[in-house]
């Protein structure tokens, strides 16, 4: 038998959890809580940036012209059912032979497909929910189909498509920690060693860190959804949610 | 770092899986335990808070709003945070993976019930007919559909989960997953990762098919 | 038995947290085997007096009797099952056959299956429903169709009584005057008493035998059969809810069969044309109609008469103004104005049926209601 391919976080045995969270070793060592956050920080951010440069302008341009409503229904479905944990086993031994390394690809790739669902499903909705009389408005005024998109349709659907981001950034970083088990580390690694080496507090530790991240994340997308969605296109949020379709 | 040598390891050796037939079809048969176990716990959870949801009117957004927060807790986080109140156990897998079936299986039993025409539940009273009556002859069959719905997206997602649950040594499947990437030896990780796959396709049009069978009505509208 | 099927006493409905009672103190009689509509502007509390009646609304005060006795006494389902209710929406079970939704209350009271077969069978033939039909969804239906089956389940049990909320208000106006000739040809048949809930007074008039007009809050405005009330208003606003043309309301009442028989200057193929002309010369008609063996020939206009050899060799116009002895005075009015002669002729059943004239129609309008 091959030795797992990971460095384990070396923690005394019979240290309470109070303890091991205020220990600075903890936080700012080389395998530290700092680092391992930044590992997984890191990953899930390049997972959401790729996610919403292929999604958002696709879904949008294909709500735009009214196309496409069959992959948007076919989405719901799978949007919560991709089974991350096989699809990035799969891809280990393909990103091996190419090269690639053990890591971060086939994670990255597996994690990608989990977000881009919540991701295009929501654009489209939205956009193609934005009210038929405010695009014709727009058309009457003699308004090109360019800034039509980026102007109008986009602009009242933002809310909705940071709906879709916030589900899918969760989703990415409450799922990211297999990738622990998958030859990488990021925070996952606690509750991997912990289970390792039968280390109830390095399990429980890294258990919250991770719920932790997961909720902070979802704050924060709100927050930053605050920032940039103007008052008054946040209010049309209810009336579109509301109808079918849209993650939320 | 592994070795050049490991990763050339084909991806699939089938004398593996021949030879090893015993530990899939095992693998296999607990996999389909667990996701059977962890849906019909999930269920019957989520009909009763549905009940709840659907019978006060102020019911449904906070428990509604539980599930969905339930959700979104990292299942390596769940099952670790179980793991040392019942151990390696089937219940520390089962558990969170019924909970993380509650979102999807409410939801779709509360749009399914409230889907049911005002007008059919008023024809349905005015002929006379009880309202437990009501809710089991005519409400049921027509929330049905949402409710099939539901347990499939539930049923796939929860197989894709109970590999994760091979972290705490439960998890069909998933344990020959991890066993293959411990040992970089691919074979029982791409049988394991491919069954779990197709595991859920199957049971996903099982379901579909035993729902088209239970709603004809559905199939010949518009006709 | 008494002669009164319901009776509404006093009755009365306060929703909680509505100020003013949806219906007030509101008292009738509604007579067995008769049809009664309840009509009124949205908000008269009709719907809900109809909904109290099978208690699917409870009323705050007062007293429902069916047949003499007290509604409330009654369980509520057996008093429902007794009850048959047609509403708008139909409201037909989706997910149920036509027949299964036509046996709904039959299977409740637990017949046995073949009486439910027969009974099924029995109510298709009643309204119309072709037997393949009956295996079909209510989604496979046309709108007309469906309220038929709508019909057909209320009627299943062979209930004394029949309550209908809007029931024609969701279909095309042509199907609705169809579904209300067949709702009076049924009940010519079934005698049931019949309470019906409708916004259309032209619906109310015609297929009730009595028309309960209420206003806002359920107060009762005037009760009375569909003639007298188009004929008295009993106060300005059952004046002004009938509208400018009640008058032109009351001829889609009359029957051009109920007129008198009035034969016209009609004449046989075969008369002489002296007698054309004398006719022709009292009657101030510009036409003069012909008759072959009891059949309706044609119209030939006056001064070809006054030169015929014999009235056989003029060339004759069928009439353009037809109607039948069960077509209105409205409709017989209509056509006549759309046709060059100043009457209608009655086709009854092929044969000549005498004629119909402005004349008559308005001096029936000059009656005074009986």
């Amino acid at each position: 038998m091959i030795p797992l391919p990971f460095a384990q976080a070396a923690v005394p045995r019979g240290i309470g959890l109070a303890e091991w969270l205020v220990d600075v070793d903890t936080w700012l060592g080389r395998d530290g809580i700092l680092s391992s956050g930044l590992d997984t920080v890191t990953l899930c951010a390049a997972v959401m940036g790729t996610g919403m440069l292929i999604a958002v302008p696709s879904a949008a341009l294909l709500a735009h012209s009214r196309r496409g409503e069959l992959t948007a229904t076919a989405l719901v479905t799978l949007g919560r059912a991709v089974p991350t944990f096989a699809v990035a086993a799969l891809l280990v031994p393909v990103a091996l032979r190419r090269g690639w390394g053990f890591e971060p690809w086939p994670i990255f790739i597996a994690l990608l497909l989990l977000a881009l669902p919540p991701l295009y499903l929501n654009t489209y909705t939205a956009i193609r929910h934005v009210e038929g009389g405010v695009v014709d408005a727009a058309r009457a005024m003699g308004i090109g189909e360019r800034t039509l998109l980026l102007r109008v349709e986009l602009a009242l659907a933002l809310s909705v498509i940071f709906t879709g981001i916030r589900v899918a950034a969760v989703q990415v970083v409450a799922t990211e920690p297999i990738r622990a088990f998958l030859g990488g580390d990021g925070l996952g690694r606690y509750v991997r060693d912990g289970l390792g080496q039968n280390n109830d507090t390095l399990i429980i530790g890294g258990a919250l860190l991770i719920a932790a991240l997961a909720a902070t994340t979802s704050v924060a997308v709100s927050v930053v959804e605050r920032l940039v969605v103007p008052h008054g296109v946040r209010r049309l949020k209810q009336r579109t949610a509301a109808r079918r379709g849209s993650v939320g | 770092m592994i070795a050049p040598l490991q990763a050339q390891n084909p991806i699939i050796r089938w004398s593996w899986f021949i030879d090893e037939w015993d530990q899939v079809q095992a693998a296999l048969v607990q996999h389909l335990e667990l996701t059977l176990l962890a849906l019909g716990l999930g269920l019957l959870l989520s009909a009763a808070l549905a009940t709840v949801a659907l019978r006060y009117e102020r019911g449904a957004p906070p428990i509604t709003a539980g599930a969905a927060a339930f959700y979104t807790i990292p299942s390596v986080a769940l099952f670790g945070l179980l793991v040392p109140y019942t151990g390696l156990s089937r219940a520390t897998a089962v558990l969170p993976l019924a909970g993380y079936t509650l979102l999807i299986l409410i939801t779709a039993i509360i749009d399914g019930f409230r889907s049911v025409p005002a007008e059919v539940r008023e024809a349905a009273s005015g002929m006379g007919m009880s309202p437990r009556r009501r809710v089991l002859t005519v409400e049921l069959p027509l929330a049905l559909p949402y409710i099939i719905t539901g347990i499939r997206i539930a049923t796939v997602s929860t197989v894709g989960l109970v590999t994760v649950a091979a972290i705490i040594g439960q998890g069909g499947l998933g344990r020959l997953i991890l066993d293959g990437l411990r040992r970089a030896f691919w074979t029982p990780m791409t049988i394991g990762a491919s069954l779990s796959i197709l595991l859920a396709l199957m049971l996903d049009l099982a379901i579909y098919r035993l729902g088209a069978a239970a709603t004809p009505w559905t199939r010949r509208r518009g006709a | 038995m008494t002669e009164c099927a319901i009776r509404l006493l006093n009755l009365t409905k306060r929703f909680d947290g509505e100020q003013e009672p949806a219906v007030s103190a509101l008292s009738l009689d509604v007579p067995r085997g008769r049809t009664v509509a309840l009509i009124g502007p949205s908000g008269c509390g009709k719907t809900t007096t109809l909904r109290m009646i099978n208690r699917l609304v409870e009323p705050t005060s007062g007293r429902i009797e069916i047949d003499g006795e007290d509604a409330s006494a009654r369980p509520v389902a057996e008093l429902r099952r007794s009850i048959g209710y047609v509403i708008q929406e139909v409201g037909l079970f989706p997910h149920q056959t036509v027949s299964q939704n036509i046996a709904t209350v039959p299977r409740m009271l637990r017949w046995d299956r073949g009486r439910i077969d027969e009974r099924v069978a029995e109510l298709a033939d009643l309204l119309g429903l072709e037997t393949e039909q009956l295996g079909r969804y209510p989604d496979e239906l046309s709108g007309g169709q469906q309220q038929r089956v709508g019909v057909a389940r209320a009627l299943a049990a062979d209930p004394p009584v029949l309550l209908m909320d809007e029931p024609f208000g969701a279909v095309d106006p042509i199907v609705r005057t169809r579904l209300q000739d067949e709702l009076l040809a049924l009940q010519e048949r079934l005698r049931k008493t019949i309470v019906i809930v409708t916004h259309d007074i032209d619906e109310a008039v015609k297929v009730a035998d009595n028309v309960a007009l209420l206003n806002i809050g359920g107060k009762l405005e005037q009760y009375a059969a569909p003639d007298d009330l188009l004929h008295s208003p009993a106060n300005a606003f059952v004046e002004q809810f009938l509208g400018e043309d009640r008058e032109m309301k009351r001829l889609a009442l009359k029957r051009v069969g109920d007129l008198p028989f009035e034969r016209g200057p009609v004449l046989d193929l075969g008369a002489a044309p002296a007698e054309a002309r004398a006719l022709l010369g009292d009657a101030r008609s510009e036409w003069l109609g012909l008759t072959q063996d009891e059949r309706f020939a044609g119209w030939v206009p006056r001064e070809r008469v006054d030169t015929a050899a014999t009235l056989d060799a003029l060339p004759r116009e069928l009439p353009a103004a037809q109607v039948h002895p069960g077509s209105t005075l409205r409709e017989a009015m209509e056509v006549i104005m759309n046709s060059r002669t100043s009457v209608a002729v009655i086709d009854d059943g092929g044969r000549f049926g005498g004629v119909v004239t402005l004349e008559q129609i308005r001096s029936e309008l000059a009656r005074r209601a009986s």
